[in-house]
């Protein structure tokens, strides 16, 4: 198993005191390579669970294995190191200061600590780092090879998120966690990033966690769609099973405590 | 007269160093770093220590800079560690500090006098003891922006730059926002220090005093240096600063020419820095109020 979460415990006070236990005993196994889709309602916990998982957030317990290692103890930046992530606002994801080349060098160096004396070692990132990039992005069919020296927050929201994703492939991701990454894009852009998702999953090969609002979205991609409610599993279909449904149908399952078993 | 403005010059080189750490820790770290203040008194203050003690002037130069690294690296942690924010944390070490350089000193003041620099030997560019000054800071300076542009070129650079530009992004790829901010604020405040250090040996004094007032004037500097020379890239903006430094000083130099009474300087300087950040419009990061243009 390439992704495996056991007994997965996390709670939050809650405004008007008290406390709420969205995560208790939470557990979701996920094959090498495979790509599951979440939904759910509005704080049903699926981008809780995207925290939870890269260290936003702290598990109060239970265990969290990528490829069979433990990551749960972890911080959140040496989890990154093997995490690829995608944010929901296009502007977390990217440092809007740095060049399109200064963003993709930070992530293509993400298996490695940059604040060690070897990382005084060159400049970069250099002729050689800028053709590689050029390379990646004509090779992906994006038209921003000859705008690398542009700093990415001159970029429109879209753009934004294209190297947010280019980004979130770079360094060997052994996961990748993409949190509503089209909800802040207009159609278009949407459509262009999802064709972007697909392609680098494919070629990457990495299990990927997708989270969507989107039901189109949810019933068009990913090998796998499973539905949270109140930070648990309710429906988990595979890409056969869910065409049983349209959109409509899969909203009617919202705010159920359990999807019926027939329909697993 | 050409005196006074070689002499502003010279000050403007010596306190360069200043406005590189601020420009360090406040633009490149997006760290308001108030350790500035004190971190430049024990850089004056060690620095003096030593040299009457017969060290040699580098030696002394690169000891003040440790202490400069070392106390903003207790900034540091205090920020990262111990979750204070960051003006908090400053003050705190900055407070600290004034007792740790006076115990340092043994007492308020030391006089440099007696010290002989190995400028003597220097070529004077026909200006005398102003001229030498003038082409060892101006040296020391140029190394200062060489060394830096190099650093902030590194993937260490790079990184230093991601966690001042975007911290939730930076700990996405894999960057310690904590070691990172360390390290940006020690070295920052090892440039404050050596500045510090530079001020009391062209001065000829240290005084425990030496530092209020001081994060005023490294800003200062950064904001006119921005402001007059709009940099593009962060070698130009290193020189930049330092040229803002110079031109703060000889604003200061033109403002005392015209008349002005010394006791009006701090408020002079306060509308200067407010002049400059208007004509800029620059945005300042920790330090713009909140809801101004992005």
């Amino acid at each position: 198993m390439s992704l495996e979460i056991e007994g997965l415990a996390w709670g939050h006070p809650q405004p008007g005191g008290g406390w709420r236990q969205l995560f208790n005993a939470f557990s979701l196994h996920c094959p090498s390579g495979q790509f599951v889709v979440l939904i759910g309602s509005n704080g049903s916990g699926k981008s809780t669970l995207l925290n939870l998982i890269a260290g936003s957030l702290p598990a109060t317990a239970g265990s969290l294995r990528l490829e069979g290692r433990e990551l749960l103890r972890l911080l959140a930046h040496r989890r990154a190191r093997s995490i690829g992530r995608v944010m929901q606002n296009p502007l977390d994801g990217t440092a809007p200061g740095l060049t399109i080349a200064e963003n993709l060098r930070l992530a293509e160096c993400r298996r490695r600590s940059l604040l060690q004396p070897r990382a005084l070692l060159g400049l970069h990132p250099g002729r050689g780092d800028r053709r590689r990039y050029a390379a990646l992005l004509e090779e992906l069919g994006l038209p921003l090879a000859d705008r690398l020296e542009t700093p990415v927050g001159q970029l429109s929201g879209g753009q934004r998120q294209t190297i947010s994703l280019v980004m979130a492939s770079l360094g060997e991701p052994r996961l990748l966690l993409l949190d509503e990454h089209t909800a802040a894009l207009d159609p278009r852009a949407e459509a262009s990033v999802m064709q972007l998702t697909e392609r680098l999953v494919q070629r990457l090969g990495s299990t990927t966690l997708m989270v969507t609002h989107s039901l189109e979205q949810a019933l068009r991609y990913g090998d796998r769609l499973v539905m949270l409610q109140d930070g648990a599993v309710i429906g988990d279909w595979t890409a056969e099973q869910r065409q049983q449904f349209t959109p409509a149908a899969l909203q009617a399952l919202y705010g159920s405590a359990t999807v019926p078993l027939e329909r697993t | 007269m050409l005196s006074i403005w070689i002499g502003a010059v010279d000050q403007g080189l010596a306190y360069a160093g200043l406005a590189l750490g601020v420009y360090l820790t406040l633009r490149v770290l997006n760290f308001a770093d108030i350790t500035v203040d004190g971190s430049f008194a024990l850089g004056g203050g060690s620095a003096a220590l030593l040299l009457t003690q017969q060290v040699t002037p580098p030696l002394a130069l690169l000891a003040a800079a440790a202490l400069g690294a070392l106390a903003g690296l207790v900034t540091g942690l205090i920020h990262t560690r111990l979750g204070v924010n960051d003006l908090f944390a400053g003050i705190l070490t900055t407070t600290g500090l004034y007792s740790i350089t006076l115990r340092l000193m043994g007492r308020s003041n030391i006089p440099l006098t007696e010290v002989a620099l190995p400028l003597q030997h220097w070529p004077d560019l026909g200006l005398g003891s102003d001229g030498q000054w003038l082409l060892a800071l101006a040296l020391a300076m140029g190394g200062l922006i060489v060394l830096l542009a190099l650093l902030l070129g590194t993937d260490l650079g790079l990184a230093l730059r991601a966690i001042g530009n975007n911290p939730v992004m930076a700990r996405a790829n894999g960057i310690s926002t904590r070691r990172g901010l360390c390290l940006g604020i020690a070295a920052g405040n090892a440039l404050v220090a050596l500045a510090g250090a530079l001020v009391a040996l062209y001065q000829g004094f240290a005084d425990v005093t030496m530092g209020i007032g001081s994060l005023i004037l490294g800003l200062g500097a950064v904001i006119v240096g921005e402001s007059v020379l709009r940099p593009r890239g962060v070698s130009w903006a290193l020189l930049a600063v330092v040229l803002g430094s110079v031109l703060f000083r000889a604003m200061i130099a033109l403002a005392l020419q015209l008349g002005m009474d010394p006791v009006d300087l701090k408020l002079a300087t306060a509308l200067l820095l407010l002049a400059a950040l208007g004509l800029g419009r620059l945005r300042l990061p920790g330090l713009s109020a909140p809801g101004g243009e992005p």
